[in-house]
């Protein structure tokens, strides 16, 4: 497998293109009814796809190397989170990616929707961009409860971290390889949304948002997390900036 | 009457089991004396229930057994605090650990 082949071109301000190497990083736990397709679909857009089996109890590891992904195993479930700066940590330091592109094992994103996402990075405008479904792409089949805790998602995160965004827990997101570094994820399990935006502000990184399509359907509803995680959510974020 | 043989009894047996585990080498020496001094603290409470209104008295608080309560309700939260610190950092660690090895089964994944 030739995994150089893939790249995009950096434009300078003095004309010189420079290739950029765009890696996915996707974590997966129990996907393999899903995770193929979506491998399948991303490496149609970026050079290389690291999947984390999140210590999964079927065969999502040999359905995504089967797929062409390069596939971490996890020997014990440690959350989305960790298995996130798992694949960053790999894709930094053995693929040498210049932007990260984080996509979910579910299909419910579109690799599409990637160019979009590391347009501003390329042009060297943003240092990390974040998807949203509410900048003019709708999702589809998104439950009106889900929809209202995203907006108090969004009044949650303007009030502590101090970021403006229309949409706070969209897992699809790209970040430049400083980004990356900078972003170094400490919240093992759902909560790395809101740690992401906490430590974009910290940091002081450029962040853009762009539009993505996010297609829910009722198996991946199911497996989503409970609306009540959202309480969870706020628990963990307050007490890692409050009581570190 | 009851309560103090019952008590006396369960700071026994509760000696007893911590010898066996520092007998079994489960744990340290300095864990079976602070038990073992715990045990006969108990034991001897229970006995002469009175010793403890001076110490109340001393400090401040009516009765003795109120004394124990506050001291005990003091010392669970502290120990609970020192159990969810241990757990978090050990959570952490092993998280790291198996990054490390999940890192690792990658690098046989990249082309030669």
């Amino acid at each position: 497998m030739d995994i150089g082949a893939s790249f995009s071109y950096h434009l300078l301000s003095t004309r010189i293109y420079l290739p950029m190497r765009i890696i996915a990083v996707i974590p997966a736990y129990n996907e393999e009814s899903r995770i193929g397709a979506a491998v399948r679909d991303i490496l149609g857009a970026v050079a290389q796809a690291v999947v984390v089996d999140d210590c999964s109890q079927d065969k999502t590891g040999a359905v995504a190397k089967e797929a062409g992904a390069i596939v971490l195993t996890h020997a014990v479930n440690r959350g989305q989170g960790a298995a996130l700066q798992t694949a960053t940590d790999f894709a930094l330091d053995h693929l040498a990616a210049d932007v990260i592109v984080h996509f979910d094992a579910d299909g419910q994103m579109q690799a599409s929707d990637v160019a979009t996402l590391v347009g501003p990075i390329l042009r060297g405008e943003a240092d990390i961009v974040l998807g949203s479904r509410f900048l003019g792409k709708e999702a589809e089949n998104m439950p009106v409860v889900r929809r209202l805790l995203l907006r108090c998602g969004v009044i949650f995160t303007l009030v502590l971290s101090g970021l403006r965004v229309t949409d706070s827990q969209n897992g699809f997101r790209a970040l430049s390889r400083h980004a990356a570094r900078d972003i170094r994820l400490t919240l093992d399990r759902m909560s790395h949304a809101s740690e992401i935006l906490d430590l974009i502000k910290v940091k002081g990184l450029r962040y853009q948002e762009q539009p993505v399509t996010i297609k829910y359907s009722l198996d991946t509803l199911h497996k989503s997390p409970s609306t009540w995680r959202a309480l969870g959510i706020a628990r963990d974020i307050l007490k890692k900036k409050f009581v570190p | 009457m009851l309560f103090q043989i019952a008590l006396v009894a369960f700071a026994i047996f509760a000696s007893f089991r911590t010898w066996k585990q520092y007998q079994a080498r489960h744990t340290s020496k300095y864990w079976f004396l602070v038990f073992g001094l715990f045990w006969t603290v108990v034991a001897a409470v229970a006995i002469t229930p009175q010793t403890t209104d001076i110490v109340a008295k001393y400090v401040g608080v009516g009765r003795g057994a109120d004394l124990l309560v506050y001291i005990g309700l003091v010392a669970l939260f502290y120990a609970m605090y020192r159990v969810i610190m241990k757990q978090q950092e050990q959570s952490d660690e092993l998280t790291e650990l198996v990054r490390r090895l999940a890192i690792e089964s990658g690098k046989e994944q990249l082309p030669k």
